[in-house]
Parts: C-alpha cells; sequence; structure tokens
C-alpha cells in the first residue's frame, strides 16, 4: 500500500478546505513532499474548488434589467412629478425662510428636510386579505396623522404577491383611503415582478395613480433598510 | 443598556441582511441554474429572515441562519411542486452552443454544468463549502445534517466532479478537432 492511500478523500477535501488542525496538516504536507501522486491529489482538490467559484463569479442576473426598463417608464411621471414638487418646496422654503429671517440661505430644501427627518418607516402587505390590507392603511394613518406624528416622518407601503391587489385599480377595496394617505405624503408602491406574473397568467393589471412600481418588493426593502428605516411585514 | 444593545444588533442585523443579497442569491442561482426562481428564493428568505428576526439569537451566527433559511425556501419550494430532489432529474437546456462561447465561457458553463448534474444534497454541500466558505460545522447547522454527513456528501460530489472537469482540457483539445461520432 503507497503512502497517500492512506489518505482518505475526506480527509483530502478536509485539508483543501481548512478544516484540519495544524499537525494533521502538517502531517499532510510531509507525505506529500514524498510522493507525487498525493501532490497531484492535493493540487486536483484545489482547482476543482477553484473551478467552481469561476463558474459562479459572474451570475445571471434574473430578468431585472426588463423589468427595471418598464419600471423606469412607470416611474417617469412620478419623477417629473416629484422635481416639480422639490423644485416647488425649494422655493417656497427659501422665501418662507428670507420672511421669517430664520432661515438658512443657501441650505437646499431637501437637505434641510433631511436634517429634520427623525423616523421613516416602511410598511410591508403581501397578503390579499382585505382585512390586512386596512390594518396597513389605519398603521399608515396613524404614522401621519396621529399622536407623535411630524412633517418629517416618511411612510411607504410597499405591496407585492396577494398584496398587489391593494393597488390594482380593479380589486383594491381602499382607493379613498389610499387616495388620502397619497395627499398626506405617504408613497406606494407595487411589485414589478408580481405584476409580471400575473399579466404572464393572462391579468390585465391597471394600478391606482397613486402607486408606483419597484423591481421587486425586496428592492425596496433593501434599499430601505439600508438607510436605517424601520420595516413592518403587515 | 439593554434597549442600546438591541437597537445596536437589530442595526447590525440589517446591514448584514442589506449586504447578503448577492451572496445568497448567488448560492440560489447555483442550487437552481434558474435566475427568476433564483430571485424569488432571495425574496422569501430576505422576508422570513426580517419576520423571524428575533429568533435568532447570536448575531455572529446570521450568515449561517440566513442561508439555512434559503436552504428551507428551497425545500419548500420542492415540496411544493413535488419536484423530485435529485438534481439528476434536472434538464440542461443551453440557449447558445459551445461554438459561439469563448474559451472562458465554455469552462463556466461546463462547470455549471457538471454542478448542476449533481445530487441537490451533493451541490448544496459543495457550494457553500466553495463559494462562501463555511467551515463544515456551519453546512450541518445550515442543511441540519450532521458533520459526516457533509463530509461523505462533499467527497462524493467533489469524486463526481473531478471526474466530469478534470480532463476539461482533454476534452477541450478532442472537441476542438473533428470527430467522427457513432449514430445509433
Amino acid at each position: 500500500m503507497k503512502k497517500d492511500d492512506l489518505i482518505s478523500e475526506e480527509q483530502l477535501n478536509a485539508f483543501a478546505d481548512g478544516e484540519l488542525d495544524t499537525e494533521e496538516e502538517s502531517r499532510i504536507f510531509e507525505l506529500a513532499e514524498n510522493s507525487p501522486e498525493l501532490d497531484a491529489r492535493l493540487c486536483q482538490q484545489r482547482k476543482l474548488k477553484e473551478m467552481v467559484q469561476h463558474a459562479f463569479r459572474n451570475i445571471p442576473q434574473g430578468n431585472k434589467r426588463s423589468l427595471q426598463r418598464r419600471s423606469n417608464k412607470r416611474r417617469l411621471g412620478f419623477t417629473i412629478a416629484a422635481m416639480l414638487l422639490l423644485a416647488t418646496g425649494a422655493t417656497v422654503g427659501w422665501l418662507t425662510a428670507q420672511t421669517m429671517g430664520t432661515g438658512q440661505p443657501g441650505m437646499p430644501f431637501a437637505v434641510a428636510a433631511q436634517q429634520e427627518q427623525s423616523e421613516a418607516w416602511l410598511l410591508h402587505v403581501s397578503s390579499s386579505d382585505p382585512e390586512r390590507m386596512k390594518l396597513a392603511l389605519r398603521r399608515a394613518d396613524e404614522l401621519v396623522n396621529g399622536p407623535g406624528a411630524t412633517e418629517a416622518r416618511r411612510v411607504e407601503i410597499v405591496a407585492n404577491e396577494g398584496g398587489l391587489d391593494l393597488l390594482r385599480s380593479d380589486t383594491t377595496p381602499f382607493s379613498q383611503e389610499i387616495r388620502e394617505l397619497a395627499r398626506n405624503d405617504v408613497l406606494f408602491f407595487a411589485c414589478s415582478r408580481a405584476i409580471e406574473r400575473l399579466e404572464r397568467e393572462g391579468v390585465d393589471v391597471q394600478l391606482l395613480p397613486e402607486a408606483n412600481t419597484e423591481y421587486s418588493a425586496l428592492d425596496r426593502v433593501v434599499l430601505r433598510l439600508q438607510q436605517g428605516w424601520e420595516y413592518v411585514k403587515i | 443598556m439593554g434597549i442600546l444593545r438591541g437597537i445596536n444588533q437589530k442595526r447590525i442585523f440589517r446591514n448584514i441582511l442589506s449586504n447578503s443579497r448577492d451572496r445568497l442569491y448567488r448560492m440560489a442561482y447555483a442550487w437552481t441554474h434558474d435566475p427568476a426562481l433564483a430571485d424569488d428564493l432571495v425574496q422569501q428568505t430576505y422576508f422570513k429572515a426580517l419576520r423571524n428576526q428575533r429568533q435568532l439569537r447570536e448575531i455572529e451566527a446570521a450568515d449561517a441562519w440566513l442561508f439555512r433559511i434559503l436552504a428551507n425556501c428551497l425545500a419548500d419550494h420542492h415540496r411544493t411542486r413535488r419536484e423530485l430532489l435529485s438534481g439528476d432529474e434536472i434538464i440542461c437546456i443551453e440557449n447558445r452552443t459551445p461554438e459561439h462561447e469563448t474559451r472562458d465561457e465554455q469552462i463556466v458553463q461546463r462547470v455549471r454544468h457538471a454542478v448542476r448534474s449533481l445530487p441537490l444534497a451533493q451541490c448544496q454541500v459543495i457550494t457553500l463549502v466553495d463559494l462562501e466558505g463555511f467551515a463544515y460545522a456551519a453546512v450541518s447547522q445550515i442543511l441540519d445534517i450532521p458533520v459526516g454527513t457533509v463530509m461523505s456528501r462533499l467527497s462524493r460530489g467533489r469524486l463526481a466532479l473531478r471526474e466530469r472537469l478534470l480532463d476539461l482540457r482533454t476534452q477541450e483539445v478532442a472537441e476542438s478537432s473533428p470527430v467522427m461520432r457513432r449514430v445509433k
């Protein structure tokens, strides 16, 4: 029996994966020095690992790109409106500050608003149960109008899966409430992937005018978590 | 003090979560080879993790915990679809022919194909160890199997990969020259 035959496949793997203790590692190094066969087996094992890593370094990213184009198109109107609103806000803010004499000239409105911002909330609805939807809307209403609400508080509702019904004009029982909340600056986002899925099933999805789209609910959640928002699954 | 620690832990957890998306997606893709399904699994993993974050006792274990949720989401998916867990049953559909691929793409596709053709159980162990660098003990926790099983699956999976891949260069040379194939 050759020396390297004493090394099992499991030991070889453990060696390649750094799972052995120093003593055991030294023993294998020593054996490999005197056994070209064992040395070759070790090299193969490492090579195999590197091949697997290489094969999954750049992987296809789903159908994100095509959906993003669609989302951008849908979002264009919203973006223009937001820019106009921001410009108006900046002008009004600047004029008010000048009139009151308390502002900080030169500070952009958006920056000032951000500095005041104390809380931001993302509510997530994935159920088509109207009670859940109602709960989400009530929670949003409490946040923007209830005790402790400030103008700086930001609230968004993101809907996916069954929750998409909340933002579909043909299925929502709450269009009036959504309109009211949107007037209070609550933003609504529908998951484009959920829309695509329904459209593939032949459903013509029409969203409420207050609804914006995001590639996926997850995109919105990740973005807001990164920005330190509170996340609440309803 | 406890509240502050709690807030800090929550912030750390959410940071980990936010930064794990690409890694979870890569793993989901390596297990399913389906970008849309991988996206769905990552989304489910995220929402489950957010919903159950209180179950995470130690923030240091967050990584393994997230991958465990991912593995459970995939198992649920297979259960729902009543699919066989064996990777051997998966039919590989290649849109591009090797002639249209660069040499690097050919290698990448061949390795992916080899990984794809492993039984899922072996594929999961190999990718968790090789792509994420998880220790065997962590893989054992993620997949809820004994460490010994991790080692034996890894061993069988790598043997199979070695058989399929390590004569790659010889295969490539052989494939680049015209050969006669017997047609049954």
